[in-house]
Parts: structure tokens; C-alpha cells; sequence
């Protein structure tokens, strides 16, 4: 319980108008992007929204000294329920904190605060010529600090890696209100424990992220898209795989299954021959057209070494925007073949992708429940979407189960449980399955140290 | 919202707030987590207040209301929605559900409901202030902004919110042929408000046809919004009637267009009047729409420098985005405003109720249009021309606001 002193404390540490209490402004902060009910609502017993590092420490010093719960929030865009206050105490929302603090042009590296929101810092750096590669699809209202705080992945992870490939270093705020810096401008940096690494990806469960150092990369030229149709999944893959072997690197490749491309030609009323299985979406960057075009003539190559049924080069950019429109309007396409969509996010070595897609049409036969599978092929991470209706307790109950045996497919062929949505709430009884129970022992042992009382978003994770 | 029944308004509410998926799109667009960003501000906010509602979770009292109130039904999350939550609705079935359980819409949208149906009101501003003054309704006229009395005008800015009606309105089968037969539908708004800017309409439709005027009665979006729909039927039935040998109707207020090619919608289960309705519908037009098809040439190339003000039920109301911009890229230098199709912040009884909150709205239209350098913002529909009237008087007179049928 927060009494009424410890409020006012908060109260004066942040400005009352950056703490909310009415029943229903705090109902607004029980909640994330998952799949977690909304009643009974897990509202936090207070908003707290500082505005700088030193308001987040006054507050972090005030929960130490009283025990209180906080958890961090971004955009409350995450999937996995993280940061949901689920043990109540203080939402402590980062949203305000939305300053670009320095665009270094000549180290190529952009410090922002922690609740930027992801388009808006690469914009910034677009302005110039810069490029912050990592495109979470929810990068128009998740933040930057939750990006970090859940290691956040994208369409172009297949050529530009993931989040943390451009974490430098990170201003937090631990548990008790000290602040530290890890990391820096230095490329190469080896002194002590590698702290960035550890806070990114951590969900807020180590301390609270304030600040951003990431690397940007010169913004490629030119870029392109094909779209490819397979008769066959299997050699929908194998192109992918082809393609990487002979060192073609696409920005993004894309697989969506038979289901999600009927789901979008029924939204988008197109017409798309049944007898079509898979369709992969590349994209291709680099220096100028030629080189463009020398990427698309090899994919095209090796596609028609694998049966393909249709390879088309955007002409122009607004088919290039058509057709990752197909892509983009695949998540509600997929949503609105029925009233619950759960959206899993599991990740595997990329050769065992065929094997993992078809390990889950089997689930789906199974349990009979449709289920969509779409992903980024080019890195392993697929997005199993099970279509239901959870409001029905006795298929709620078949969901759980075909949940439960895609994660034991993706474990099987040496995968993990989230490639870009973290762990959460919702896949935390999974962890043990998945790191074994030395390997929580350790990982219980860092946030020990880091949050001996157990304030940090209590009950995620494990 | 089709129904008074208060348990199908829960359900119908429910079918619609359950949809989201609470991924947060709508945070980035909505014009009103712009200016105050708190999550109960927002479509995901009030969706899921409005989800909680329907489940048990929150009794539907008074702050219920107010969250559900504190909507400019805009339309623009549904817009940007991947899920296309149909939040106007849900506030709108919503906001009914708690009036009925409260027992009707209240004293205050009853009796305007009645004053508004009356023809010679509506022609008679002086007259419906005095109702107004009777109704103890002074109060709401605008702080010191209203140009004249309380106008129908004003009545219609502050009682009938852009979206009281169901997503976009059809596309108008209706043809612009040389024999068409083409009537004139004028609004109420435009009537008290902007009588010069009725003689520009049918100055400008002159030149391309000879359009018919008709002594029509209000287009019923006032009675929609607030729970008067057996007024809102009689109302159209009366302008079905009238209009019934008009080949094309062309109004130059958006409300007004959007509301009537609505009408079809609302009678699909009545058999005697299906068909005239949808007929009725399918012959409205927007001024802009109706003079790119007839194929309009501007009277004039001004010199001056213009920007677009895209009125709701408008762009999002009825689709029509390019046509205005075509006709002012004609009659002037054209610039496009930075968000020309965020929502003024005039939206029904919005700007009285949360005037803070309207005017900040406005003041980043305000800005926006500043930031063209146009020497006037151009508009069609007279609810978004007493909006920015506001903001033109704030500006200093940087700029000037008009209808569009006056620049053309
Ligand atoms: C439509 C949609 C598409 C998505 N697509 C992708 C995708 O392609 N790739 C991907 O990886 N994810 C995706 N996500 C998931 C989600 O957007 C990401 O996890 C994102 O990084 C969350 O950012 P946020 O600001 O919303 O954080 P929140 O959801 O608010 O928080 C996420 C976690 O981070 C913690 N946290 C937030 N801010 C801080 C901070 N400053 N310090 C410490 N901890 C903090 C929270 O406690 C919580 O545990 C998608 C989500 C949606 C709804
Ligand atoms: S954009 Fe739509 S689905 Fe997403 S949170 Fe808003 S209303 Fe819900
Ligand atoms: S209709 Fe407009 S004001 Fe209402 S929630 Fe949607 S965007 Fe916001």
C-alpha cells in the first residue's frame, strides 16, 4: 500500500501533474499488447510519469526506502505482458521523457532519453544521412527505451541485426535510485562485465533505462522489393537459404504461409491462386540501381532453382509500397479471421524453419484451431498466429495446449521461446524448459544483485 | 445504434471494443492524446474503459462518462486502426446506454431536438436564440467568439459531433450528365451562418448547370447524435420527398452530404421507403465532388495563397480528399497544411465541454496553417469555418478563412 505521505513524497518528487490516481486513469496503465485479460484489471495503485533521470532516481530512492512494486513502461506496446503491474505499487511510465539529446554526425551515434518513440529517432537520423536500422513493426508508438528494455528484432534483422547490435551504452537508474552509465562512444570496449548487454533485453526487471547511446550506419542508397511464390514451403526456404549461401544478404526476407496469404487476398480482395503454399517478401538494399538489380537477377536465379511459381521486381516505388502493403496488412488480415488472435513469437535456427512450420500445422490438425504462420524467414523468427475465440472456456483450454506444444516444437529443433517479444508474463512458467534450472539459478542470482528487495517489475520473467 | 434498448447497446458496444487489440496505433494519431497524453485519453484508453464497462469491471457511472464523452469522434484512430475498431461508435452506444439508464437524453437535446425540426426556427436565428435564451442554454454560446446570436449554426457546432453517423458514406452512383437535373441542399449552418457563401454556391454550380432550389428541411445529424432518431426518419422523409425528381443533390456543407448519403443505410428494413431512400442517397454529392465531375473550371486565378482545412465528414466522412485540393490547385498558388485532416477541435459539444482541450486543438491547426504562409485557409463546411474563425482572430489576421465556393 502507498499511504497517502509516501504519494505526496512522489508527488513532490515528479509534479503532481505527473502522478495519476483516479480509478479509471490508472485502469489505462493495467495493461499491455498481450493477450492477458483486462479484468480483473491490474491496475497499478499510481501513475508516475518523471520527466528526467534525477525525477526517476528520487523516485526509485522513495520506492527502495518503502518496498513499493515500480514497473517501467514504454508504450505498453509489448506483447508478453511486461509491463503490466501486476503486484500493483508504481507504473512508472517513461512516455514523457521524449528528448533526442545529441546526433554525434561524425561518430555516427545518437543519444536519446528513453521515451522517444522509435520512428521519431529514426527520422531524426534520416535528416541526416544516418541510419537506425532496427524496425520493430511497432515502431510508430513503441519507445525506444522499451525497444532496448525487450531487445526488440524487425523486418530487417536478417542483414541488420536486432536492437542490442546498436546499444553502445545506457544511462539506468537502479533500484535504489543510484544512477549508472555502462558503456560509451569507444567501438571497442572491454573493460569489466559487458553491463549494456545485460540491461538490454532485461523487460525492467534490472533497473530503469533513462537513457540511449546506439551506433547508426550510413543509410543505404537504393532499395527494392521482390515478391516470390512458391508452390511449396520447403522451397520457399530453400531460397531463402540459397540466397544467403551465395552471399546475397537481403534487408528483409518474409515467408508467410498458405493461410496468411488467403487471409489477405480475402481483406484486400485480391484474387491468389490456391495452389500458392508460400510467399517471401525481399528487400534489397545497397549503393545504386545496378547494384539493385544484380541482387534481384541472383534471387531471381536461385528462386527458379527451387520451382518457383512467380517472381515479380517492384518497378517503381509505389509497387514496391503495394506489395509490402500484402505484408503489412497481414496482422489485421490474420486478426480478422476470428475474435482472438494469439500472436506467438518463437525463433529457431533458420535451417530448422520448414521443420517448425510444418511441426505446427500438426498442432494445428491436432487441437483444430487454424493456425496462421508468417515470420522473418531470413533469421528464424516466426509468428505462429492461432485463430480462436478465447471467451470460449472449453477452446481457451485447446489454445493453451497447442500454445504449449509450439513452444516444445520450437525448444525441439534447438529454438527459444521469443525472438523479439521477450518473456514477460505470459511465458514465464516456459523459462525452466528452456534455460534449464541451473541456468534460472544464474539469472536469479544477477537480479539479486542488481534488486536485492525484489521492487523491479515483480513476477516477470520467471 | 440502432437501438434503444439498453442491453443490445452493452452488447453492441462490447462487439465492437473487444476488436482491439490494444497494440497502440491509435495513441500516435488521435488529437486528443496530443494534447493531454494520458492513456484514458486515447482510442485504446477509452476502448478498453469501454471493454471493462461492458464486462463488469466498471459500474457505467459518471466518469465512465466523462472518459467516453471526451472524444472528438474524429474517426482518425479508425483511420489508422489496423483492426479498424469502430471507436465512434462504441462511444456513441456508450454515452446512449448511460443516457438511458439516466432516462432519456435529457431535457436539454429533447427540446432542441423539437426546436430544430421547426422550419421558420431554423430560418429565424433571432428566433432560436430566444428558445435557446428560454432553454437556459445561453451559457454555451461560445466565449465571446460567436460571431452573431446563437445560430442553428452554433446549435449544429455544438450539439451534433462529425461522426454521429456509421463509417464512410457510399460512393455516389449518381451521373453528371448535361440534362441531369440538379438541386441545391442548404445546410443550416451554411443558412445562418454563411449566407454569402450560399450565393457563391449557387453562383459557382451556375456556371456548370441550373441548379434548383428547394426549401428543405434539416438533414437530421443534430437528432441522430443525441437519441432523437424517430425525428431524424421524419426529417429525411420529408427531404426524400422534396427532393424527389433532383437527379443529383449537391450540398457545399460536408455534415450535411455525409448525413444524407447515410439516409439509404437507415432504412434498409422499412419496405415502403427502401428504395426512394437509397435513391435519395445515392444522388448526394459534396460541392467539390460534384464540380470536379462536372468538369468546373475556377472563375478565376487568384493570386493568393491558399491552404485546405479537411473537414472530417469530409475526408474521412465520405472519402472526398483529392477534389477540393484539385479545385484550389486551380483557382490559386496551393499549399498543403501539415495535418490539414486533424479534426479543428469544434466537434459537437466537445469545445464547450473541454474548452481547454478544443482550443489547444486548434492552436496547432492554428500553427499549422501559419506555417503555410497561406493567405487563407479554405474549408467546406460551415462547422470547421466557425472554428477557425478563432483561430484566423488569434492569428491577428494573418490569415483569412473562406468557403471554398468563394475562392472558386
Ligand atoms: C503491432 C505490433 C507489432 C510489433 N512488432 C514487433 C516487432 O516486429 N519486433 C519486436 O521485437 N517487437 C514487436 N512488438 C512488440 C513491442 O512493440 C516491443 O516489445 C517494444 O519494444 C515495446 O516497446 P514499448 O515502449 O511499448 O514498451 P512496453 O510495452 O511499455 O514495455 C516493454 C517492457 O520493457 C520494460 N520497459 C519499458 N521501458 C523501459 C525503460 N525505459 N527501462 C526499463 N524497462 C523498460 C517494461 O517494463 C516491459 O517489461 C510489436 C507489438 C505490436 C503491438
Ligand atoms: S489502433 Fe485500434 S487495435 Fe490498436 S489500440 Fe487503437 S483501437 Fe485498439
Ligand atoms: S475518434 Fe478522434 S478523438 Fe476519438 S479516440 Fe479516435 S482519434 Fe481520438
Amino acid at each position: 500500500m502507498i499511504n497517502e505521505a509516501i504519494k505526496e513524497k512522489l508527488r513532490t518528487a515528479v509534479g503532481p501533474e505527473n502522478v495519476l490516481d483516479k480509478d479509471l486513469d490508472r485502469f489505462g496503465y493495467s495493461y499491455d499488447s498481450s493477450f492477458i485479460p483486462l479484468l480483473p484489471a491490474n491496475s497499478p495503485e499510481l501513475v508516475v510519469r518523471p520527466l528526467t533521470t534525477a525525477e526517476v532516481s528520487a523516485v526509485m530512492a522513495i520506492a527502495h526506502e518503502h518496498g513499493i512494486p515500480v514497473t517501467a513502461r514504454g508504450a505498453a506496446s509489448g506483447r508478453t505482458g511486461g509491463s503490466i503491474p501486476v503486484k500493483g505499487g508504481i507504473s512508472l511510465s517513461l512516455d514523457r521523457m521524449t528528448k533526442i539529446i545529441e546526433l554525434d554526425e561524425r561518430n555516427m551515434m545518437v543519444t536519446a532519453e528513453a521515451g522517444v518513440r522509435t520512428i521519431d529517432l529514426y527520422n531524426h537520423c534520416a535528416a541526416k544521412g544516418l541510419f537506425y536500422p532496427p524496425d520493430p513493426a511497432s515502431w510508430k508508438m513503441s519507445t525506444i527505451g522499451g525497444n532496448v528494455a525487450e531487445n526488440a528484432g524487425g523486418m530487417r534483422a536478417v542483414k541488420y541485426g536486432v536492437t542490442s547490435n546498436y546499444v553502445m551504452g545506457l544511462e539506468v537508474v537502479l533500484a535504489d535510485g543510484r544512477v549508472i552509465t555502462t558503456g560509451g562512444k569507444a567501438i571497442k570496449n572491454v573493460t569489466g562485465y559487458n553491463l549494456t548487454s545485460l540491461f538490454t533485453g532485461s523487460e525492467g526487471t534490472l533497473g530503469i533505462i533513462t537513457k540511449v547511446l546506439l551506433r547508426l550506419i550510413p543509410m543505404p542508397k537504393a532499395r527494392n522489393t521482390l515478391q516470390l511464390m512458391f508452390p511449396s514451403l520447403d522451397d520457399a526456404c530453400a531460397t531463402i537459404h540459397g540466397m544467403l549461401q551465395a552471399g546475397v544478404v537481403p534487408a528483409s526476407a518474409e515467408l508467410m504461409d498458405k493461410m496468411s496469404i488467403q487471409a489477405v487476398a480475402r481483406h484486400r480482395k485480391m484474387d491468389i491462386d490456391p495452389a500458392i503454399e508460400a510467399c517471401v517478401i525481399i528487400e534489397v538494399d545497397g549503393e545504386d540501381e545496378a547494384a539493385l538489380a544484380k541482387q534481384a537477377g541472383q534471387i531471381k536465379q536461385i528462386a527458379r532453382g527451387f520451382a518457383v511459381a512467380e517472381v515479380r521486381i517492384a518497378a517503381s516505388p509505389k509497387e514496391a509500397d503495394d506489395i509490402w502493403a500484402i505484408r503489412r496488412g497481414l496482422s489485421s488480415a490474420v486478426g480478422a479471421m476470428a475474435p482472438t488472435r494469439l500472436g506467438e513469437d518463437i525463433s529457431v535456427p533458420r535451417d530448422a524453419f520448414p521443420e517448425v512450420v510444418r511441426r505446427i500445422k500438426k498442432i494445428s490438425e491436432k487441437y483444430n484451431l487454424p493456425i496462421a504462420v508468417y515470420g522473418h524467414a531470413g533469421d528464424g523468427n516466426l509468428h505462429p498466429s492461432v485463430l480462436c475465440d478465447l471467451q470460449n472456456p472449453e477452446e481457451a483450454e485447446r489454445v493453451h495446449k497447442a500454445v504449449d506444444e509450439i513452444f516444445a516444437a520450437a525448444l525441439a529443433v534447438g529454438g527459444t521461446l521469443s525472438g523479439e517479444h521477450g518473456i514477460g508474463m505470459t511465458k514465464r512458467r516456459y523459462i525452466a524448459d528452456a534455460l534449464g534450472e541451473d541456468g534460472v539459478v544464474a539469472l536469479k542470482a544477477v537480479k539479486q544483485a542488481f534488486d536485492p528487495k525484489g521492487i523491479l517489475n515483480p513476477d516477470k520473467i520467471w | 445504434m440502432t437501438t434503444n434498448n439498453t442491453r443490445d447497446l452493452l452488447k453492441e458496444v462490447k462487439d465492437i471494443v473487444t476488436q482491439c487489440d490494444r497494440c497502440g496505433t491509435c495513441l500516435t494519431v488521435c488529437p486528443l492524446f496530443d494534447v493531454k497524453d494520458i492513456e484514458a485519453s486515447s482510442a485504446r484508453g477509452k476502448n478498453n474503459i469501454a471493454r471493462a464497462v461492458a464486462e463488469g469491471g466498471f459500474p457505467a457511472d459518471a466518469g465512465v462518462l466523462e472518459a467516453t464523452n471526451f472524444c472528438l469522434l474524429c474517426r482518425t484512430c479508425i483511420d489508422n486502426c489496423p483492426s479498424k475498431v469502430k471507436t465512434d461508435e462504441a462511444m456513441i452506444a456508450l454515452r446512449q446506454y448511460i443516457a438511458d439508464r439516466a432516462g432519456g437524453p435529457g431535457v436539454k437535446y429533447s427540446a432542441l431536438g423539437v426546436m430544430m425540426k421547426k422550419r421558420n426556427l431554423v430560418k429565424l436565428s433571432a428566433g432560436a436564440l430566444k428558445v435557446v435564451r428560454k432553454l437556459g442554454l445561453g451559457g454555451l454560446v461560445p466565449f465571446g467568439m460567436a460571431p452573431t446570436p446563437f445560430t442553428r449554426e452554433q446549435y449544429l457546432s455544438r450539439f451534433a459531433g462529425p461522426a454521429a453517423l456509421a463509417g464512410e458514406a457510399p460512393v455516389t452512383r449518381a451521373t453528371v450528365g448535361g440534362d441531369a437535373k440538379v438541386a441545391y441542399f442548404q445546410g443550416c449552418g451554411m443558412r445562418m451562418m454563411f449566407p454569402e457563401a450560399v450565393a457563391d454556391t449557387l453562383a459557382v454550380l451556375g456556371a456548370v448547370t441550373a441548379p434548383r432550389q428547394v426549401d428543405n428541411v434539416c438533414c437530421g445529424l443534430p437528432h441522430l447524435a443525441h437519441g432523437l432518431r424517430e425525428d431524424f426518419l421524419a426529417l429525411a422523409k420529408e427531404n426524400i420527398s422534396l427532393f424527389a425528381d433532383a437527379d443529383v443533390v449537391v450540398s457545399d456543407c460536408a455534415s450535411c452530404a455525409g448525413t444524407l448519403k447515410h439516409i439509404g443505410a437507415y432504412f434498409a428494413g422499412d419496405d415502403a421507403w427502401r428504395e426512394k431512400a437509397e435513391a435519395f442517397s445515392a444522388k448526394i454529392m459534396s460541392l467539390s465532388e460534384y464540380l470536379v465531375k462536372a468538369g468546373y473550371k475556377p472563375r478565376q486565378r487568384s493570386a493568393a495563397k491558399m491552404t485546405f482545412h479537411e473537414p472530417c465528414h469530409l475526408g474521412r466522412g465520405q472519402g472526398i480528399k483529392k477534389e477540393p485540393r484539385q479545385l484550389l490547385s486551380a483557382a490559386g498558388e496551393y499549399v498543403e497544411m501539415a495535418g490539414a485532416d486533424t479534426c479543428c477541435g469544434g466537434a459537437g459539444s466537445f469545445h464547450t465541454d473541454y474548452p481547454e482541450v478544443a482550443a489547444a486543438i486548434l492552436e496547432k491547426k492554428r500553427v499549422n496553417i501559419e506555417k503555410t504562409g497561406a493567405d487563407i485557409v479554405v474549408s467546406e463546411c460551415p462547422v470547421c469555418l466557425a472554428q477557425l474563425n478563432k483561430a484566423a482572430q488569434k492569428s491577428g489576421g494573418r490569415f483569412k478563412v473562406m468557403h471554398i465556393s468563394q475562392v472558386l
